[in-house]
């Protein structure tokens, strides 16, 4: 699975253009260059805020890509069966088959399925060519924040356990006792 | 690096400067064409990359860039050009340059850069082989600040210590007016400061907005250009409350007694009322960073944009040496160089010219060897007039149509200079007023040694692939044309060039490529560098007083007030209340963003999707009063122009300010203009308010505005 933590994340884009380089995806350099440029992205990056409550600043970036469901609703949901999952569990689309219809997007919770210039859906495919190799994908490889990690759920739920064990003894907020 | 890994396919190690950064990358190239880039895991920077360099491909296969060496046939702005040779296109540069040289005096020859990209140092050479005194560079509101105080009052610049390498990372952080964490500028990276965030225990964000990491911040929300007020007023409460570093004080710094004299005029009540930052938070921020060292201070040009740059950095310096911050690990870090030696020797090592540059009267502190530099407006001013000694300008990656304050006042004098020559990348909006424009190549179709500024390593950029058409680059460039007019400090060649950079750390050019980085990491840095030998014979800092210098002996040689002090923004509430009538809100221009870097990167389409129009931030309350809903487009105006912009609805700052987007311009709209005049903040700014009185620093983040919908057909 792919984990992004919201606590680490910039907002810094560089998982979207790390992916896009990857999947060598559009969009292209054109002449004239292009206003309003548009391509797939696999990763998407998002903004929560900021809003001030009580003096307090309540702000963070995520990211979010295809979260390779378990039961996924895209699948179920596709009328020509082109999106399936693979024995390792990462999601992939058969783009000959695909009638591009979007109704996948429509089903999926957090809006994953992109769409190629040719309308065909394109699916965060975990870099597995990378994976194979014992490398990183593209996107954690890159993430200056070291906010995205690529494991099993045991993994990260390792992670996210230390890291709030070890809040107890340092609170977050800094607030002098003088 | 090569790697030969099969027939066809080639991997390249090397040094991206899509920013200032420098991480190390590794390319991988099949069949001439380059596929793939990623991070060298084993960099300093741990194999991580932004999206600017992430997205690099897309500049050396864009079809936009400029392939050959073009002379201007029509009228400047015309778009009529002939493609010329090389040989040509140098001989002409050349021989206006030392036409005007030989006709009108070194001083008619502006040689300009943008922002560092790793070849300042060929810049500063060129300028003084020639002979010229006028470099025509943003420095006096860019980094120059930073340069001149930290040298006057320390000796040397100092950086942040993330790194951990004395034993200790640091416990408090600030973030002054820097969004280091998507900038990479200056000589700091993100990668090393979130890392040290991780083990801090405080980090303090002053700025005006709750940018990225406001979150997780003691956050001070300044108004903007009252950064001064707020550092004298954390000093009375360090000072005051006794909390200052006794030994560091009374050991190494000079005039203690006089900055605390001049502090007890901010007291904080006091302070918080300029710069609306609520008291208790400036109470806190002072005893934490007084309290829990070590503790470093990242600055921002923002606090460098404004009519009194000098001073509030003096006051920040001040507030990290009475804390003890200097060369203590953790804290500020003037870096002991790699083995090739500060590369800006390179330049330096050229007898600076006699003459001084325009504006050295006025703006001393900016006039001040080594780096003495003219004052850009008034040398704009003084074409415009024709008063001034400036005829002809070569400009080595810069647009100043988009860059510099007031683009219509810059124009003007573009177009009165005799000659104008620009190399690029790609048709700028100045390029396309350019008597001759030279192609220049990308990072990945160049051999250079990559340093950005003075820190602790040096690394090879080694060229990947060719460029496309006759593009060369920039250090190619410099030299040519330098032999043409001051063959005793050029050289034969590029490498040659190269390796006489490196004779100090006794490799070649060959062996520096297969190398890659010199660094002096770990136990090779040296902290307490005061207590030995380093700068001064029996110890000290390189300041004429060997200390510390709270009080500066040389602003006070050079006619200023050695003490820091607050003076309002050129535009406010307070100085100009008939002004801010009918222009109520507080404009800052130029904010960063992690895709762009000033007006780079429009026509690179990865970068273009993420942000296709400038943005325009402003509280929610404030635009539901002007009637404007988030993507608005909106006019923002000012006593010189109007400008449109897309309305972003931003609730983490005050409602009276409004943060505008800089370096705007549209590549796919129609030549010679681009769009500049659509969305540029620069059609907002003035070239003739106040500038800073030593460094001649420029206003452009605390103004006044006007904002308003956009009504259709506009």
């Amino acid at each position: 699975m792919i984990f992004v933590d919201h606590e680490r994340c910039i907002g810094c884009y560089a998982c979207i253009v790390a992916c896009k380089m990857e999947h060598d995806l559009a969009p292209y350099p054109t002449s004239p260059p292009t206003a309003e440029p548009k391509g797939p992205r696999l990763i998407r990056v998002f903004q929560v805020g900021p809003e001030i409550k009580d003096g307090k600043v309540y702000q963070y970036f995520v990211a979010i890509s295809c979260m390779h469901c378990t039961d996924p609703q895209c699948m179920s949901a596709c009328p020509v069966k082109a999106i399936s999952k693979r024995v390792d569990g990462i999601m992939q689309v058969d783009r000959d088959r695909c009638i591009g219809c979007k109704f996948c997007l429509w089903a999926c919770p957090y809006g994953a399925p992109q769409f190629d210039l040719d309308g065909k859906m394109m699916l965060c495919d975990l870099c597995f060519h990378r994976l194979q190799e014992g490398k990183k994908t593209a996107c954690e490889t890159h993430c200056p924040a070291r906010c995205i990690y690529v494991g099993a759920p045991d993994e990260i739920s390792k992670i996210m356990g230390q890291r709030a064990a070890s809040r107890i003894e340092k609170p977050r907020e800094s607030s002098l006792v003088a | 690096m090569v790697h030969q890994m099969s027939f066809g396919k080639r991997v390249v190690k090397t040094t991206c400067k899509s920013c200032h950064g420098g991480c190390r990358v590794i390319v991988a190239v099949e069949n001439g064409k380059i596929t793939h880039i990623e991070g060298d895991p084993e960099s300093l920077t741990d194999g991580t990359m932004c999206a600017k360099g992430l997205a690099s491909i897309l500049e050396v296969y864009n079809p936009n860039r400029i392939l050959y060496p073009i002379k201007r046939v029509g009228e400047r702005g015309e778009g009529k050009w002939k493609r010329i040779s090389w040989e040509e296109a140098l001989d002409l540069v050349a021989q206006k340059i030392k036409e005007a040289i030989e006709n009108y005096g070194p001083s008619s020859v502006a040689i300009g850069q943008g922002t560092g990209r790793g070849y300042n140092r060929y810049t500063f050479r060129f300028a003084r082989s020639v002979g010229t005194p006028n470099l025509f560079l943003p420095a006096h509101f860019c980094y120059g600040p930073r340069l001149a105080t930290f040298g006057i009052t320390v000796g040397g610049r100092l950086y942040c210590d993330y790194h951990g390498w004395g034993g200790e990372y640091p416990k408090t952080i600030i973030h002054w007016g820097k969004q280091l964490e998507i900038t990479n500028a200056d000589g700091e990276m993100a990668v090393w400061f979130l890392k040290a965030l991780e083990k801090a225990e405080y980090f303090i964000l002053v700025d005006p907005r709750a940018t990225r990491l406001a979150a997780r911040a003691l956050w001070l929300p300044v108004r903007p250009g009252t950064d001064a007020a707020l550092a004298l007023g954390m000093m009375n409460v360090i000072i005051n409350e006794g909390l200052f570093d006794v030994d560091f004080v009374e050991n190494w710094t000079y005039g203690f007694e006089r900055l605390k004299e001049r502090v007890q005029e901010y007291p904080p009540d006091k302070v918080a009322e300029i710069t609306w930052v609520p008291e208790e938070k400036i109470l806190e921020a002072a005893r934490v960073f007084a309290t829990h060292k070590p503790g470093c201070i990242q600055i921002g040009e923002c606090l460098e944009a404004g009519n009194n740059s000098t001073q509030t950095l003096r006051a920040i310096i001040c507030l990290m040496a009475i804390t003890g911050n200097i060369e203590r690990p953790g804290s500020m870090i003037n870096w002991v160089p790699p083995d090739t030696g500060p590369m800006e020797d390179f330049a330096l090592e050229v007898p600076a010219p006699k003459e001084l540059p325009i504006g050295a009267d006025k703006f001393r502190l900016l006039a001040r060897p080594p780096f003495a530099m003219c004052h850009v407006e008034t040398m704009l001013e003084g074409i415009r007039s024709g008063k001034g000694p400036v005829k002809v300008m070569h400009i080595q990656g810069s647009n100043p149509l988009v860059c510099y304050a007031n683009s219509k006042a810059v124009l003007e004098a573009l177009l009165k200079l005799e000659f104008l020559s620009v190399a690029d990348l790609y048709m700028s909006p100045t390029a396309e007023y350019a008597d001759v424009v030279l192609p220049v190549a990308h990072w990945l179709e160049t051999d250079d040694i990559y340093d950005m500024h003075p820190r602790f390593f040096v690394s090879a950029i080694q060229k990947v692939v060719e460029p496309p058409g006759e593009a060369w680059p920039d250090n190619k460039i410099y030299n040519e044309l330098g032999k043409r007019l001051a063959p005793q400090w050029w050289f034969n060649n590029v490498e040659e060039m190269l390796n006489y950079q490196l004779r100090k750390a006794g490799i070649t050019w060959e062996q520096f490529k297969s190398i890659g980085v010199l660094a002096k990491t770990g136990k090779d840095q040296v902290y307490y560098k005061y207590k030995t030998d380093y700068w001064k014979k029996g110890g000290g800092f390189d300041t004429p007083t060997r200390k510390v210098e709270l009080y500066s002996t040389i602003m006070e040689e050079l006619g200023y007030d050695p003490l820091p002090y607050f003076k309002e923004p050129n535009e406010s509430p307070y100085t100009t209340p008939e002004l801010y009538k009918e222009y109520p809100l507080i404009l800052s221009t130029g904010g960063r963003l992690p895709y762009y870097f000033h007006s780079q990167y429009r026509q690179n389409p990865w970068l273009r999707e993420l942000q296709p129009y400038p943005i325009v931030q402003i509280h929610p309350e404030t635009a539901k009063k002007l009637g404007i809903k988030d993507g608005d487009w909106v006019w923002i105006e000012t006593p010189r122009g109007r400008i449109k912009q897309k309305a972003m609805l931003f609730a983490g700052m005050d409602p009276r300010i409004v943060v505008a987007q800089a370096s705007w311009y549209y590549p796919e709209k129609p030549g010679p203009d681009h769009g500049v005049w659509d969305s540029n903040a620069n059609i907002l700014t003035s070239n003739e308010l106040p500038f800073d009185p030593a460094m001649g620093s420029t206003t452009f983040r605390a103004l006044l505005c006007k904002v308003y919908p956009v009504k259709d057909g506009e």
